[in-house]
């Protein structure tokens, strides 16, 4: 393994949920600690499930691992260090302010920005404060999926400078105020990622071809924020032989072999590694000493089909979408489970049915123009550009809000405007113009990943709370955009992840939140199931029985409804392959 | 010289950008703050959302939380006294606090109603 050799101080592995991040993580430390080194493995996943794999309960305070000598481990939970910052912040006012006022400021620290800068803040610790890490060679991070790591990453390059900048801490970084006296902590933290002498990071990613896109966005966008010394590893690589016996492993093997021979240009200068696909879950020490095997796929015994329960297909919710003939459809879910093939193939069902839709997205990594490569009559296709959404509204609030302004104020303002909430906000107005046309038409729409479309929830909810407070005596009729998202007649939301533990943890987490802002999803889809596809070869079969736990939880635990859509032997782009996903 | 405390509601930034939509009431009062610091004045500001402390050890400040609520804030102490409530004030109002000469002052455009930004 490339990546192992002369490792560094910190090695990072980033990747979206499902790639294998965790078990990679695991092994590498397991590997450095048979070497004779001390390693202390980080996971800050917030699904981690390091203490299932090694097989030990690891909690928030870092814990020597038995079964390994050299080896420790500790979790970061960013939910729970949240709740601490929060405790820090309310629990001296609790009981002395009214209940209402307490729970106001609560609710205004319950953000994805507070989870965030929170478990960002135990994390800094970590690269900086040398007596915590002190007794390590090496500090391996297990890191949350992409989206959020890049801003987990970016954070400290934006802060350093707002911070300096804004003396008073009076900014639009609400959180960051309680955390000011360690800027120099920040610092040096951004010190140590952009170091490749002491840093190395690894991609982790599937050869699919949007898991490399991601990658390849990731490298770019970390490499811009100085993290130089990156490394690639090719994960789940479908074994020569399997494709021999089942001909979906060959045509899987083929998809591969296609999206590697595209490899975005960024990732092909990476110092790559290939893993190949395994039967199982990597649960203990003697599985994980054979990740880096290549030639081993693990299959322990051979799966009999005979308890497959008929997985429902994603035909059967479309009835129960089209009923009203209008209507917001979003499908949403972390990045990588598919969302905009989901999407797009449930617009092109309703089209084809004769309905108005208009499809859209503001998922920063669709492709949604490649996927409908042909044209429907009764179809719009339209994509929120975050980038260009955002300069759009610096501008237009420079233009109105800062006229009346004199310099100073104009230089303050345009300060403000530079924070990572401008995004949010700007994506929101979009977000919000779209939507209105759900009275007319069907809007399908794929969001952008879980914490930023939580971040415009956060904010239609106030927004709504405003509206309330000022119409409210006046009788006017009026609708705001989060009654409208909480009204299972006008939205409908999908949850979509995949058969795999990781995420349906995930996206159980992000139902959790849409309840809190009182929006109930009407139906999960998960997407990619070996299990729906049918599999002959026995390390698919294997993998596909491994499916059913999760699907199970779906069925019983989760969803009121929900779909199974089978891996596809061809990628799902353009009209034809994305039609065979709506198949009866 | 006088001093004036400002007592903001739960807000993520002082200058309101980060609301969904922009506040012009906070906008102005931000530049007005600027304006009175740059003149001399001497003003603290709180933010309920991030030093609710600072609320409940002012006396006048904890008693007016527990009467109006949050909804009532802003609220404005001048030398621990109850100065304005509800809204943020002019230009005009600061510098006459603070002592200021009103004749630096321009004609400032009425407050917009609006308040209370979303936080991120």
């Amino acid at each position: 393994m490339q990546f192992l050799l002369n490792a560094p101080r910190h090695l990072f592995f980033t990747g979206k949920g499902g790639v294998g991040k965790t078990s990679i993580a695991c092994a590498t430390a397991v590997q450095l600690a048979d070497q004779g080194k001390r390693v202390l493995l980080v996971s800050t996943d917030p699904a981690s499930n390091v203490g299932q794999v090694l097989m030990q309960t690891i909690g928030n305070q870092i814990v020597a691992i038995h079964s390994v000598p050299g080896l420790a481990a500790l979790e970061i939970d960013p939910q729970g260090a949240a709740q601490q910052y929060r405790d820090r912040i309310v629990g001296p006012v609790r009981g002395v302010l009214p209940d209402k006022v307490v729970h106001d400021i609560e609710e205004q620290l319950s953000g994805a920005c507070t989870t965030e800068i929170a478990a960002f803040d135990e994390f800094t610790q970590l690269l900086t404060n040398p007596a915590l890490v002190r007794d390590f060679d090496h500090v391996v991070f297990d890191t949350a999926p992409t989206g959020h790591t890049i801003r987990l990453l970016q954070l400290p390059g934006a802060w350093s400078g707002f911070i300096e900048h804004n003396p008073e801490g009076a900014s639009c970084l609400g959180p960051l105020a309680g955390l000011e006296k360690q800027r120099n902590q920040y610092h040096d933290a951004v010190a140590a990622l952009a170091d490749p002498a002491r840093t190395r990071l690894v991609l982790v990613a599937r050869a699919q071809r949007s898991s490399l896109a991601e990658a390849a966005r990731t490298q770019a966008e970390l490499a811009a924020i100085g993290f130089q010394r990156q490394h690639l590893v090719i994960n789940g690589l479908m074994p020569e032989t399997e494709g021999q016996i089942d001909p979906l492993a060959q045509a899987l093997a083929n998809r591969e072999a296609a999206a590697l021979a595209q490899l975005p240009p960024a990732l092909a200068h990476l110092p790559t590694d290939r893993l190949s696909l395994k039967a199982g879950n990597l649960v203990g020490l003697s599985a994980l000493r054979r990740l880096f095997a290549m030639d081993e796929s693990m299959v322990t015994a051979p799966w009999i089909d005979a308890t497959t329960p008929p997985l429902p297909k994603l035909v059967t919710l479309l009835d129960g979408l089209a009923a009203d003939g209008h209507g917001l459809i979003m499908v949403m879910g972390k990045g990588g489970v598919g969302k905009t093939t989901l999407a797009a193939a449930i617009a092109v069902a309703l089209a084809e049915r004769g309905l108005p839709v208009h499809l859209t997205t503001s998922d920063p990594a669709a492709h949604l123009t490649d996927m409908v490569a042909g044209t429907l009559d009764n179809m719009t296709v339209s994509r929120i550009d975050p980038k260009a959404e955002t300069e759009r509204y610096r501008q237009e609030v420079l233009a109105s809000k800062g006229r009346h302004l004199d310099e100073a104020g104009r230089a303050m303002l345009a300060e403000d405007l530079r924070s990572p909430c401008t995004e949010e906000i700007a994506v929101f107005q979009a977000f919000s113009r779209v939507i209105r046309e759900a009275g007319r038409r069907f809007v399908v729409m794929d969001t952008a990943p879980t914490g930023h479309t939580l971040m415009l929830l956060d904010a239609t909810g106030a927004y709504d709370k405003e509206i309330r407070r000022k119409m409210s005596g006046g009788g006017l009729h009026f609708t705001t955009p989060m009654m409208q998202l909480q009204d299972s007649r006008q939205t409908k939301v999908l949850i979509a992840t995949l058969a795999e533990t990781t995420p349906v943890l995930e996206a159980a987490n992000l139902q959790a939140d849409l309840r809190r802002a009182g929006i109930e999803p009407w139906a999960w889809v998960v997407n990619q199931s070996l299990a729906a596809a049918k599999p002959t070869s026995p390390l698919l079969q294997q993998r596909a029985a491994n499916e059913h736990a999760q699907l199970a939880a779906v069925a019983n635990q989760y969803a009121h409804r929900y779909a199974v859509v089978p891996l596809q032997a061809q990628e799902p782009v353009g009209l034809e392959r994305l039609r065979q996903l709506t198949q009866p | 010289m006088p001093n004036i405390q400002i007592f903001d509601p739960a807000l993520c930034c002082s200058s309101g950008v980060c609301g969904t939509d922009v506040d012009q009431a906070l906008l102005t009062f931000a530049a007005d703050l600027d304006w009175l610091k740059h003149q001399g004045g001497q003003v603290e500001r709180f933010n309920l959302a991030q030093q609710p402390l600072a609320f409940a050890q002012q006396a006048a400040v904890k008693q007016f939380l527990e009467r109006s609520g949050h909804e009532g804030l802003p609220l404005i102490l001048v030398d621990g006294e109850i100065a304005l409530a509800g809204r943020y004030p002019r230009r005009a109002e600061l510098a006459r606090w603070a002592g200021i000469s009103t004749l630096a002052v321009q004609v400032q455009p009425a407050a917009d109603s609006c308040s209370g930004p979303a936080c991120c």
